[in-house]
């Protein structure tokens, strides 16, 4: 079972997320802060991390930076409330990015998509 | 002894003696200036004066020797007056000539009065000149402007002309520069192409003549070893006159002249003349040449300012734009977070919920009422993000091809097939790549919504300076209302879309002068087309 990291300051937000990624049959972690998700990350072994851009005082393309930076393999998909951010190019070091939407079909087809394209690479040893 | 002439008499009458007239009254008693002025040229004089000489009176031949002389200073001085009267006009000349170069920076006018003084009866009277002037790296003469009639018949009415009109030098110039200039240019402009001297020719007779640094008259220019024989077959006369135009050791010119039409022999004196004329009109040259340069790095220093004004204004329409992003992006994350939840749970919820459930109708219509919301967003914070559109040049193959890539997911989803005919060998086009691949892909989706399936043609082609995409869908139908409901904000229809979409390209196409043509013909049909264009002035 694939394991997902959800990093929103929205407390609804994750709550959504978790519910209907569970029910998609993943076991699913949420985070507020970027600190938190640092310690999660540090302290668990994840898949894949559902990042929300605009968090309170603070930006997940920061969290992003670092996540590449350490943990190369671990991949992102970034949820944004409006597609401007596709222009900060930071955002480009996302495997995905999606924009909320209370029709979640599109994200949870992402997740899959960037989980199985992660495992085709673990199979093709890279 | 009997006296023929009347220098012995005090008083005479008028018809005594025939050298008084009318004027001269006053010399009728006045005999001292009389015998001066008048019985000293006198044929009845001379002949007493033979008498007396004859008479062998011992003071008879000294009066012969101081006759003699004194007509001798006479004529001098006379000749003396009529030089220094001709050396005054020369002096004037100079001096009004001097005073127009000094007072003017126009390259033109400077021109106008060098020539006008070389040509006209007031100045130095020659028939033609033509000016040659040393390019900016001082490698070739070039002959640049000439003045004169090209034939006789052009010669007596030009010269008519300026009898009748009698002006002077500087009003002659301006009349010159303001109404000939260019026709004279033209006229001798095929002269003008030939007179292209190489600075470093040191045998041709006009690069000898700055060498020399002083004016040279060439005579039997047809026969002369010195002149190149196409020179003078170029400049067609055998005399003519080359003046060197030399200002503080620079080579600024050369002023050839000559007597193309009266053939008047040019002499020495014109030589002399026309020498003293050279300084000035070089250094006027010269100066407003340079007056010239300085207007035109003062022409580029302002249109550089101008530059720096244009970047300083975009830079704050930029922090505009960045104020606007960062409106936008709080106004989405404030509505699309809730709009999220809502809409989330709502589906989550209606999951559960059984069919035959009363409340499942309620659930369904949160459901419609936030998907409706979150395109309403979409469309608000799409169009906050056209305001400003940031154009470049584009591939539109490639543009199209993303476009439609974009969509593939939806475009399976509702059966839809696009048939692609991408254009070839086609520029790029200028435009904002995100702002146009919207409109394509907003303009394929609301043709596709409300359908099951169907067929949509897209075809790149280009039609002179612009490059067109057309997006046609043959099944649709729509009518005339329809179709300007459509491109009206917030008009919705029956058949089609929320009623932004389309009016949102269009004003997004419309700020980038982009021009998007919808036609419905009345058989059937839609053709969308955006006309893109290939260079970036037609979006200025």
């Amino acid at each position: 079972m694939s394991r997902l990291l959800v990093v929103d300051d929205e407390a609804n937000i994750r709550l959504l997320y978790s519910a209907e990624l569970t029910e998609e049959g993943y076991e699913v972690e949420t985070a507020a802060t970027i600190s938190e998700a640092l310690e999660k990350l540090a302290q668990q072994n994840f898949d894949l991390v559902l990042l929300d851009i605009k968090l309170k005082n603070e930006s997940g393309i920061e969290l992003l930076q670092k996540i590449v930076k350490e943990r190369h393999d671990m991949p992102v998909i970034l949820c944004s409330a409006f597609s401007s951010y596709k222009d900060d190019f930071s955002a480009w070091l996302a495997d995905s990015y999606v924009v909320k939407s209370g029709d979640l079909t599109e994200l949870k087809e992402e997740v899959k998509r960037v989980l199985e394209k992660k495992a085709q690479r673990r199979a093709a040893g890279l | 002894m009997d006296w023929e002439c009347c220098w012995d008499r005090d008083t005479v009458v008028m018809g005594e003696c025939p050298n008084i007239t009318e004027g001269d009254e006053d010399l009728l008693a006045s005999k001292a200036r009389r015998i001066l002025e008048k019985c000293c040229e006198c044929e009845r004089f001379r002949r007493d004066l033979g008498r007396f000489n004859e008479s062998g009176h011992p003071l008879a031949p000294i009066f012969a020797v101081l006759h003699n002389d004194y007509r001798r200073q006479k004529s001098q001085i006379q000749s003396l007056v009529s030089f220094l009267d001709s050396k005054t006009l020369e002096t004037r000349f100079l001096h009004e000539l001097g005073s127009v170069l000094q007072s003017s920076v126009d390259l033109d006018e400077v021109l106008s009065v060098a020539l006008t003084a070389i040509t006209a009866g007031k100045g130095f009277g020659m028939n033609r000149a033509f000016l040659l002037l040393a390019d900016q790296e001082r490698h070739l003469l070039r002959g640049h402007l000439a003045i004169g009639p090209r034939s006789i018949e052009e010669a007596g009415q030009t010269w008519q002309e300026i009898v009748s009109n009698d002006m002077d030098l500087q009003t002659m110039a301006r009349s010159f520069q303001q109404y000939k200039l260019r026709s004279e240019r033209d006229k001798f402009q095929d002269i003008l192409d030939k007179l292209v001297v190489p600075l470093d020719d040191l045998n041709h007779i006009i690069v000898r003549v700055f060498e020399d640094k002083y004016p040279l008259l060439v005579h039997d220019a047809f026969n002369n070893p010195a002149v190149d024989p196409a020179f003078a077959r170029l400049m067609g006369v055998d005399t003519f006159l080359v003046l060197p135009l030399i200002s503080r050791h620079r080579r600024i010119g050369a002023i050839i002249a000559d007597n193309f039409i009266t053939h008047r022999p040019i002499t020495d004196d014109d030589l002399r003349s026309i020498e003293t004329f050279a300084f000035p009109v070089a250094f006027a040259i010269e100066r407003a040449s340079l007056y010239d340069r300085l207007q035109e790095q003062v022409d580029k220093l302002q249109l550089a300012n101008q530059k720096l004004q244009e970047q300083q204004e975009l830079l704050v329409r930029m922090e505009k734009m960045a104020l606007v992003g960062r409106i936008t992006s709080s106004v989405a994350h404030s509505i699309r977070n809730p709009l999220t939840v809502i809409g989330g749970f709502a589906r989550s919820i209606l999951k559960t919920t059984a069919p035959t459930d009363a409340k499942r109708g309620f659930i369904e219509s949160i459901v419609t009422e936030t998907q409706q919301l979150e395109g309403v967003l979409d469309e608000v914070l799409t169009y906050s993000d056209s305001l400003y559109p940031t154009r470049d040049m584009w591939d539109v193959n490639q543009l199209v091809e993303t476009a439609q890539r974009e969509i593939q997911d939806r475009l399976i989803r509702q059966d839809f097939t696009v048939h692609s005919h991408p254009g070839q060998n086609l520029p790029p086009v200028w435009v904002d790549y995100k702002q146009t691949a919207y409109c394509i892909r907003t303009i394929i989706l609301e043709d596709m919504d409300g359908l099951e399936h169907g067929n949509i043609s897209i075809s790149v082609a280009q039609h002179g300076s612009e490059i067109d995409i057309r997006i046609e869908d043959k099944d649709r139908k729509l009518s005339e209302d329809e179709l300007e409901a459509m491109l009206t904000p917030f008009a919705e229809t029956c058949q089609m879309g929320s009623g932004l979409s389309l009016a949102l390209c269009r004003s997004m196409l419309d700020k980038q002068n982009i021009p998007f043509l919808v036609v419905a013909p009345p058989e059937g049909g839609v053709v969308y087309t955006i006309k893109l264009p290939t260079r970036k002035e037609e979006l200025l």
